[in-house]
């Protein structure tokens, strides 16, 4: 596979948001590669320990990612779901398994950089085994114009003793609308840290996520966290959900959202739910504005108002 | 006088009680000028009331920065007049770097790295090793206090107010704090410092006694030291701490007429 078989607008809008493309462009890098343009499977670079196996279906694809056991990857496997149309059906199907005592980073970018009206939905599967470390970074890239209409959901199974960090991060360009639903399942002596942040900038702008966790093993652990901010009209939703559903386990959720310009709402909606005397589960959330000694604390470097917000906000939605 | 209170006080948010009462003092160009007084005498609270924090407004009284009237300004305006506030417990912002933080207040945008780099050097922190990081919870409470530190040195303000440097620090630390008093002196910059340390406070050429919010002495910092131990009735430690130091040179006679005093008022 080369590069002039990967649309160059994907890759540009890549670059545009200032991600460092180089080593997930065809053909460089050392990592493992799936590409997506559109519904049609570009290209696929597999290595030592990872197994990458795509079919086209009718609007989309069937995927499946495979860690080997015990395959430590140093290098991060990068799945792209590039769709340079304006508006179409693209469906991803994806199996994402890690095999016992495996280690990777698994980073996707699903870049629509023409996006008006473009439908993306996702329907994932992750099986992680037994004594793993796997990180999921998702970044979405919805264009200027009216952005995707954007419907992931995904369960996520993490064996025991594994650590599992999910990043999901819609911070630039016009998002659209996005209702995202996040099932982990969290097995004994597993650690969950799942980071969300969004952005919604205008009127068209609806962002609905709910990230769940059910802690369901013994001294299984999660943090959840939240950041969204919505400016000028654009909707926010966090739906942050922690159940301790067995013996010594400790949850929490945070949610900070933040109100900016006129028409904007945010709406945080945390559900706790803890069934043994021995587990903690534990939630905060704070909506509007930022604390006001965080403000004091820039302006007292002589910012304003304003621009301590701004600086506040873009540290917020820094992505991991 | 580069920074003048008269008559201020400071009501709390609901304006129900008086925090600090009345209080007149002047801190001169280039001093360190401490304000001691025990917990809950309402040294922070007039810290934040000079920097302008909204909470903390004026119920009465006037504040003067160079001569000119600042009581109806904003923390900003007041900021970009050379006033700045190191704070006790400083926020632990994630995604902010220490770089961007240190930035956020240098008057020259050109070299901010080296800026920072100075900044960091200022309060005994490898550049190499915090520049990158962010202001997070990675940090313990001592480096954030130090980070903090720099980020006002590096906008060059004309009065840093100093709130609690010591607290929650050990002995090691406040040894290298005091050393970087010294540095922040040489700089020109002149230091408004809040503490309730008499070895913080032996740094400073000048004091203000504060007592149940009331400012009951403004005199060289020994002096009002002595008045601090008289009014808590701290005999001993008065004559252990002031006779052994440099700057004092008190006789037995002096310490005890002064307390003797205070027994009497």
């Amino acid at each position: 596979m080369s590069k002039e078989q990967y649309p160059d607008e994907i890759l540009q809008s890549l670059e545009d948001y200032n991600i460092d493309i180089k080593d997930f462009l065809p053909g460089h890098g050392k990592g493992a590669k799936l590409l997506l343009d559109f519904n049609k499977i570009s290209g696929v670079e597999e290595m030592k320990g990872v197994v990458l196996k795509g079919r086209e279906i009718e609007n989309g694809i069937v995927a499946d990612v495979i860690i080997k056991e015990g395959a430590v990857i140093e290098e991060p496997v990068h799945l792209c779901f590039g769709v340079k149309k304006q508006s179409g059906i693209q469906q991803i199907f994806p199996r994402i398994i890690a095999e016992d005592n495996s280690e990777v980073t698994v980073r996707a970018h699903c870049s629509f950089p023409n996006a008006d009206g473009l439908v993306h939905k996702m329907f994932g599967h992750f099986y992680i085994g037994n004594n793993c470390k796997f990180t999921y970074s998702e970044t979405h890239y919805h264009g200027e114009k009216s952005g995707a209409l954007v419907a992931p959901v995904s369960y996520m199974y993490i064996g025991e003793n594994s650590i599992y960090e999910n990043n999901f991060n819609l911070t630039q360009g016009t998002p659209g609308r996005v209702k995202i639903m996040l099932d982990i399942y969290a097995m004994k002596n597993s650690v969950i840290r799942s980071n969300i942040k969004a952005f919604g900038k205008g009127k068209g702008d609806s962002i609905r996520i709910r990230d769940s966790v059910f802690l369901e093993g013994e001294n299984a652990r999660s943090v959840i966290k939240m950041k969204a901010a919505a400016k000028d009209g654009g909707e926010v939703l966090m739906y942050g959900i922690t159940e301790g559903n067995a013996k010594y386990c400790n949850g929490h959720v945070e949610c900070q959202e933040i109100v900016l310009g006129k028409g904007s709402t945010c709406r945080a909606r945390p559900f706790i739910r803890a069934i043994d005397s021995t587990s903690t589960v534990s939630h905060e959330a704070s909506l509007g504005r930022f604390p006001q000694k965080w403000l004091d604390e820039l302006q007292a470097k002589g910012l304003s108002e304003e621009e301590a917000t701004d600086i506040l906000v873009e540290a917020m939605l820094k992505e991991e | 006088m580069l920074l003048e209170l008269k008559n201020v006080t400071v009501p709390t948010f609901d304006r129900e009680h008086i925090i600090v009462e009345d209080i007149s003092f002047g801190v001169k160009e280039g001093s360190i000028h401490a304000i001691i007084g025990p917990n809950g005498s309402g040294k922070s609270s007039l810290a934040y009331a000079i920097m302008g924090l909204h909470t903390y407004q004026l119920s009465q009284g006037k504040i003067f920065f160079e001569g000119k009237n600042i009581t109806e300004l904003g923390v900003t305006e007041r900021a970009q007049l050379g006033i700045t506030l190191a704070w006790q417990e400083p926020a632990r912002i994630d995604g902010l770097s220490v770089l961007k933080y240190l930035s956020l207040g240098m008057k020259d945008k050109a070299n901010i790295k080296e800026q920072a780099i100075d900044a960091l050097k200022t309060v005994n922190l490898d550049p190499e090793k915090y520049i990158n990081r962010y202001i997070d919870e990675s940090l313990s409470g001592g480096e954030r206090k130090r980070i903090e530190l720099a980020a006002t040195i590096a906008m060059r303000p004309k009065l840093i107010i100093l709130d609690e440097p010591d607290s929650g620090l050990d002995m090691i630390v406040i040894e290298d704090f005091l050393n970087i008093f010294n540095k922040i002196r040489k700089l020109k910059m002149t230091i408004l410092l809040i503490t309730h340390r008499e070895d913080i406070g032996m740094v400073a050429d000048y004091g203000t006694l504060l007592w149940q919010g009331k400012a009951l002495i403004t005199d060289e910092f020994a002096e009002v030291m002595l008045r601090f131990c008289a009014k808590a009735g701290l005999k001993e430690f008065c004559k252990r701490t002031l006779f052994q130091n440099e700057k004092t040179c008190f006789g037995e006679d002096y310490i005890d007429k002064i307390f003797e005093e205070e027994r009497n008022s």
